[in-house]
């Protein structure tokens, strides 16, 4: 069974890219456009991981990821942060990766298969 | 230096010994026997003093005269036979110093020559200080040149702050203020301010400076350096404090502005990070859509190319916006050719995403003095952002904007942007025209609607907002028709805010 990966940005172009980078590698992509979508995916869905942008408007990802953590069915799923900010793995620290827009695409994939396996 | 005497008789017998007699007292005499010898040496040099029988000849008296007039610092001594001194001094009068008869009595002449010898003295005295008076007198209008003409505000005060003095600059600034206190000319307060330089120099005899900000007459704000010098009297008490002010505003503007290309580079690097990385994701779909032959995705990518250069290209234009200094170009234009290109620029987008775009703009609103370039920039940022919030709303089915262009009561024209988007909260509404605030998250650079303010504010006009979360906003925007006063609307460039 594919493995199911949760894409949260607010960024429609990044969020198609992402899904069809997952898709194309074996994965199987859900997509959620904010925070309060996001939760609502995951509790949905129940991913393997989750690629989280943690600046979108109106909304800060840190206090996304502590809503997971909250959540004992969805705390232990894995979270990527992917933030054009710098400095940004301070603000997720239980994340299990940290990549900079713009990230490098084989780099990503090589984090997601380690993750997941 | 001995002083130098002229002797002339033409009894050269009494001459040589009266020389003999006079040189052994100090003197560098000369004698002359006959007017022409006498002229002789007095066109060659000319002495400190003449002793003199004026009546060798009838040219001598007028040579003498004009010995005199020429130069009086040359002192004559008469001498002549006791029956002629009467006539001496009936032609010399006072512009002699002595009259002796002959045959002459020794302490006479040593008398005569002594208060001569005093009178050059005490002229050479006049002479230099006449020759100090005139280099103080320089001296004193370079001073006063230089304190007049210095490019900055100049005071001098008293213990109580008031002003005693001020230079030309500080005048033309801040009034012919002389009387009145420091603390009200340069910051309209009642009492002294609590850092006050001018207090800590009276107190301490040291230089203090501060970095104020004053207010000239004319209502400006300037940035000032102050620096201030105690003045002393002959006894070395602190009488009264310089002040000296530079204006620094410009350099300030100068650095502010740096600091906000500074703000603005950080938020434009998170913004160009967003960017980036949908460009590469386009680049991805296009060689996976190529390599799977699937039409779609090819589509797709190109499309999101496509918008993402745009997106880098507005953002360029956006920071040159911001950068450059510019000046308004005024021309004048038909209301209805401006709504037109708006529209034709903005029509695309809204069609794109399946935004009903409705327009009403009438054919009889005459012309409009604007900068073509900056008003439709502006009114196209308006009109995208109408569109930007109806594409983010998720909750209504169908979006449309409006875009009405009237005549309003006070003759001005107005743009009447609706949508009905998703609205905004009271503080995107209050912040939205700041620099650099953004509610789009990586897809704002927070410059367009600060830019689009701005440019509205300089053609003289306004902008009014009403907005309610989830159900829409309006903007009326409104501008004179004519060019506004320069003298009155606020300086351009757009980057002195």
């Amino acid at each position: 069974m594919k493995k199911k990966i949760l894409v949260i940005d607010d960024d429609l172009n990044i969020r198609d890219y992402l899904v069809s980078l997952f898709n194309d590698n074996g994965y199987e992509a859900y997509i959620a456009g904010d925070v309060k979508e996001g939760i609502k995916e995951a509790n949905k869905i129940k991913p393997d991981l989750i690629t989280l942008d943690i600046e979108m408007p109106g909304e800060w990802g840190p206090r996304f990821y502590r809503q997971l953590s909250q959540d004992p069915k969805l705390k232990n799923i894995p979270v990527i942060v992917i933030s054009g900010l710098s400095g940004h793995q301070y603000a997720v620290v239980k994340a299990v990766a940290s990549l900079t827009k713009p990230f490098d695409r084989e780099e990503l994939l090589k984090i997601v298969k380690e993750t997941l396996n | 230096m001995a002083k130098k005497i002229y002797f002339i008789d033409s009894d050269e017998k009494h001459a040589g010994a009266l020389k003999t007699y006079i040189e052994r007292q100090q003197y560098d005499v000369t004698c002359a026997s006959t007017f022409d010898a006498a002229r002789l040496l007095l066109d060659k040099n000319l002495p400190d003093i003449i002793l003199v029988d004026p009546f060798i000849s009838d040219e001598m008296i007028s040579c003498l005269e004009s010995v005199k007039r020429e130069n009086p610092s040359v002192q004559i001594i008469i001498l002549t036979q006791k029956d002629k001194l009467d006539a001496a001094m009936d032609i010399f009068g006072s512009k002699v110093i002595h009259y002796i008869a002959m045959p002459i009595n020794s302490k006479t002449l040593d008398l005569a020559l002594i208060a001569a010898s005093k009178n050059i003295s005490r002229n050479r005295k006049i002479d230099r200080y006449s020759e100090r008076i005139s280099e103080l007198h320089g001296t004193q209008d370079l001073l006063n040149q230089l304190f007049e003409k210095v490019p900055c505000y100049i005071s001098v005060q008293d213990r109580n702050f008031r002003i005693t003095a001020a230079n030309r600059k500080f005048r033309q600034h801040f009034g012919n203020q002389v009387g009145g206190h420091c603390f009200d000319i340069y910051k309209h307060r009642d009492s002294k301010c609590h850092d006050c330089p001018v207090a800590e120099t009276f107190q301490d005899g040291e230089s203090h400076s501060t970095e104020e900000i004053v207010t000239s007459k004319f209502g400006k704000q300037y940035n000032v350096l102050t620096r201030t010098a105690p003045i002393r009297n002959e006894k070395g008490e602190i009488t009264q404090v310089m002040e000296m002010s530079t204006n620094i505003t410009q350099i300030r503007q100068l650095q502010d502005h740096l600091v906000s290309l500074g703000l603005m580079l950080g938020s434009m690097s998170h913004g160009v990070k967003g960017m980036l990385t949908a460009l590469d994701g386009g680049v991805y779909q296009l060689e996976t859509g190529l390599a799977k032959k699937d039409d779609d995705r090819v589509l797709k990518a190109s499309d999101q190319i496509k918008t993402m250069a745009d997106k880098i290209k507005n953002m360029v234009l956006e920071i040159l916006y911001y950068a450059k200094s510019r000046e308004l170009q005024y021309e004048k234009m038909t209301v209805e050719t401006l709504a037109d290109n708006i529209v034709s620029t903005v029509k695309p987008k809204a069609e794109k995403h399946a935004v009903k775009f409705d327009v009403s703009i009438p054919k009889d609103l005459g012309e409009v003095d604007v900068d073509p370039k900056w008003m439709e920039a502006s009114l196209v940022n308006f009109l995208e952002n109408a569109v930007d919030a109806c594409v983010s709303d998720r909750e209504k089915k169908d979006h449309q904007i409006t875009f009405y262009v009237s005549k309003n009561a006070k003759n001005q024209i107005c743009f009447a942007i609706t949508d009905n988007g998703i609205g905004m909260d009271t503080e995107t509404k209050n912040k939205m025209f700041t620099l650099f605030f953004t509610s789009k998250g990586s897809q704002g650079t927070g410059l367009g609607l600060f830019i689009a303010h701005r440019v509205i504010k300089y053609h003289g006009g306004t902008v009014e907002v009403e907005s309610e979360q989830g159900k829409g906003s309006q903007f009326c925007i409104c501008i004179p028709f004519q060019k506004p006063d320069t003298t009155q609307s606020p300086e351009f460039p757009i980057a002195n805010h």
